[in-house]
Formats: structure tokens, C-alpha cells, sequence
């Protein structure tokens, strides 16, 4: 009575990771059984199908901007942790310095120093930018907060001037009656025609819908 | 490894080794881990999309991913690889979704939530619709063997991509998916055969 090959060895032979002998006891097995060779030829020729047609790779949507990304929640946790060791660091030494007899003395004193040195100043609550990228090499990116726009500011340098024709004097922003959330922002030109629509995408991406001609 | 592929680590002419670049990263340099995620961002968006099935998922699984192996890129022992290591990431980040989602939608996986299954391509061009030439027969049968993957459960998903696309080894399969070799072979064994009942027709035609 024949023993059929187990999985593995059906497997590692399609691999080709069979020993030398174990491959010859196996092939030995394959001309007594016409079935079982004729199921092997199949699997291998899946095998070499697969390879043949799988690509091996899949172009990743808006790599630049998955980099900088990625770039931008490193520097922010960096940022963070820096911020929790600076805390901690600041309220070991404070319950340490307890530890003194004569600190307990002073102590009312000290409360009140350190509640205000602990509390967060307006400039750590607002919104900082932490990284820029810019694609093209030539465009140098900076940011800074403004205290009397209460804004962050983004400045680029080294961009092509505008031709006159794309100049912007006028924008329109229209929100969608369901969502507030959702609106598309339209840049208009002297002329009153429409330059640039931004909106975001189904994936809630940025979007620039290029410029058409007023209707 | 497949014949025709290169090692993903091995590196080319004038290109710093992944294990330079790690050092660099272990040491804080953000610019070096900014090289290996250009590297490998389209491998890991591939891994993990095959294994979601959703592009906008996939995309957000790999950012984790990179993000987690920044994270733990102190504990990355210079012996091992660090695609495969990159690659065990990726695939604990894909499963922990699942469960998620699994969780969320108290059950089972929502099939119709797949973005691109190819299902309905596959539909659209019926096995005995007329190929005009080779270009065409081609594409369908790259569109048939996408849908016939989607048809896998992700455990075999992954391990036929991890085999036939990326030609990893069984030891370097078993780490990244955290399994036995016998769970490896066996796993092999029976995505292949589910895939021969699928496609059988359809390659052996085409040969």
C-alpha cells in the first residue's frame, strides 16, 4: 500500500528545499503515482503563474506626503516625551527637596513660586508647527507665531512669482448645508474668474481641483 | 529568494545598507529613518494592503507601522533583518486592526467594506470573452489572481504574498508571523491548494 506525502513535504518540494535524498525518494514516489504527479505539475505551475503575475510592489499614494508625515508624529512625540521628562524631572526635584527639614520650613513660600512656574504658559497650549517639508528643493519653508495675528505663519521662499493672469484677489468659501465641516474654498482672479478650488477628498486629503474658465 | 529579486536589504551601488541606516536611527537621526521609509514604503503598503484589502487602511496601517518600528528601533538586535523585523511590525499592526474592526462590527469582517476587491472585474470579463492578444490576456489574468487572493483568509493571504512575492524563506516567515515551520508549511500548503481550485482554469489555460 502506497503512503501518500504528507503537506510538508508536497510543500518544500514545490520550494525546492528538500534535501538531495529526500528529493530523489520523493520524485521515486511521483513516477509510481501518475495522480499525484499530475497534482504536483498543477501546484507548480501555479507557482510559477503567481510569480510571474504578482507585482511585487504597490506605489504608495502620496508618498511625499506619508514621509513627511511620519516625519511630523516623530518630532511631535520627541516633543512630547521631552516635555513629560522636563515635568517629571522639575517634580522630582521638588518632592525630593521635601525630603530636607529645613525646605519644610520654607515651604509656604515655595508653594507658591512653583504653582506658578508649573503652570502652562498661553505659549504652550497654542498651536506650533514642528516640521515643514517642501517637495521642491529650491523652496525654503519657515514658520512662526504671531502673536498679534494669534496665528502660525507659514512662509515660503524662493517660489516663482505669480503671473499676472493667476494673481488672487478674492476667495469664497462654500460650507456644505449638512456638514460645516465640509466646504471648498474658491481663489478668485481680478478678472473675477475662478483660479484654484481646494477642497478634500473622499479620504479627507487635500484636494486642488485645477482652474476652468467662468462660465 | 526568487531568482530575479534582489535582496530588499542588500544594497546597491553607492546606497547606505539598511544596517548603517538603523545605527543612524538609533542614535536619533530622523533623515536616516526618513531613507528607510522611502526604502520600504511601497513593500510594507503592499503588505498591508493585500492583507486589509482597503487602500485608505492600508495607508494608515503603514504609517503606524513606520511610526511603531521608530518607536522600538532601540530594540532592533543588529543580527536580524530589518525588512523581516519591519515586516513582523506591519503584520501586528494589520491583525490588531482586524480585531478591532472584528470588535467594532461584533462579529465577523464586513466584506462589502473592501474597497478593491476585483470581483466584479473579474465579472466584468467572463472566461470565455474573446483575448484580442497577449497585453490582454495578461491584464485578466493579473485581475484573476488579485481576485482569488482577496478570496483568502488573511492568514493565507499573507503567507502566499510573503512566499511567492516577496520570497522569504520558511524561518523568515515564521518570524514575521509569529508561527511554528509546521505552521508555516501547512499553511502553504493549503492557501495553494484553495488558490489551484480557484485559478486552475484560468492558468492552465493560459499556459
Amino acid at each position: 500500500m502506497k503512503t501518500p506525502p504528507d503537506e510538508s513535504q508536497i510543500v518544500r518540494w514545490l520550494d525546492g528545499e528538500m534535501t538531495a535524498s529526500e528529493r530523489s525518494a520523493f520524485e521515486a514516489m511521483l513516477t509510481q503515482d501518475p495522480e499525484l504527479r499530475a497534482e504536483i505539475d498543477s501546484l507548480s505551475r501555479l507557482g510559477e503563474t503567481l510569480r510571474k503575475n504578482l507585482p511585487v510592489e504597490r506605489e504608495l499614494p502620496h508618498a511625499d506626503f506619508f514621509n513627511s508625515q511620519i516625519q511630523v508624529r516623530i518630532s511631535q512625540e520627541e516633543m512630547q516625551s521631552a516635555r513629560e521628562e522636563s515635568r517629571a524631572s522639575l517634580r522630582q526635584s521638588w518632592f525630593s527637596g521635601f525630603r530636607l527639614p529645613w525646605v519644610l520650613a520654607a515651604a509656604s513660600a515655595v508653594v507658591a513660586l512653583v504653582a506658578v512656574t508649573f503652570r502652562p504658559t498661553e505659549d504652550e497650549r497654542a498651536s506650533f508647527v514642528i516640521s515643514s517639508y517642501a517637495p521642491n528643493p529650491s523652496v525654503q519653508a519657515r514658520t512662526f507665531h504671531s502673536d498679534e495675528a494669534n496665528a502660525t505663519v507659514l512662509m515660503l521662499e524662493g517660489l516663482t512669482a505669480l503671473p499676472p493672469d493667476r494673481k488672487i484677489v478674492g476667495h469664497q468659501v462654500f460650507r456644505s448645508e449638512t456638514d460645516q465641516e465640509v466646504a471648498t474654498t474658491t481663489l478668485f482672479s481680478e478678472t473675477g474668474d475662478v483660479l484654484l478650488v481646494l477642497a478634500k477628498g473622499a479620504e479627507n486629503r487635500p484636494q486642488v481641483i485645477p482652474r476652468s474658465p467662468r462660465s | 529568494m526568487k531568482p530575479d529579486m534582489p535582496s530588499p536589504n542588500a544594497p546597491v551601488d553607492g546606497e547606505v545598507s539598511d544596517l548603517e541606516l538603523v545605527k543612524r536611527c538609533q542614535a536619533g537621526d530622523t533623515r536616516a529613518f526618513d531613507a528607510l521609509v522611502t526604502k520600504y514604503r511601497n513593500r510594507i503598503y503592499s503588505m498591508a494592503y493585500h492583507i486589509i484589502q482597503n487602500e485608505t487602511e492600508a495607508w494608515d496601517i503603514s504609517q503606524e507601522a513606520f511610526i511603531k518600528a521608530w518607536r522600538a528601533m532601540g530594540s532592533f538586535k543588529s543580527d536580524a533583518s530589518f525588512y523581516t523585523w519591519l515586516y513582523r511590525i506591519t503584520h501586528n499592526v494589520c491583525y490588531d486592526w482586524m480585531r478591532k474592526k472584528k470588535f467594532e462590527s461584533e462579529g465577523e469582517f464586513d466584506d462589502s467594506e473592501r474597497e478593491h476587491r476585483v470581483a466584479a472585474g473579474a465579472e466584468a470579463v467572463p472566461r470565455g470573452a474573446p483575448r484580442p492578444d497577449q497585453a490582454m490576456k495578461n491584464a485578466e489574468l493579473k485581475v484573476q489572481i488579485d481576485w482569488a487572493i482577496s478570496q483568502l483568509s488573511p492568514d493565507h493571504r499573507q503567507i502566499i504574498l510573503l512566499k511567492e512575492m516577496d520570497g522569504l524563506s520558511y524561518q523568515e516567515i515564521a518570524d514575521v508571523m509569529k508561527c511554528s515551520l509546521g505552521t508555516v508549511m501547512s499553511r502553504l500548503f493549503y492557501a495553494r491548494k484553495k488558490l489551484q481550485e480557484l485559478l486552475k482554469e484560468t492558468y492552465e489555460n493560459a499556459a
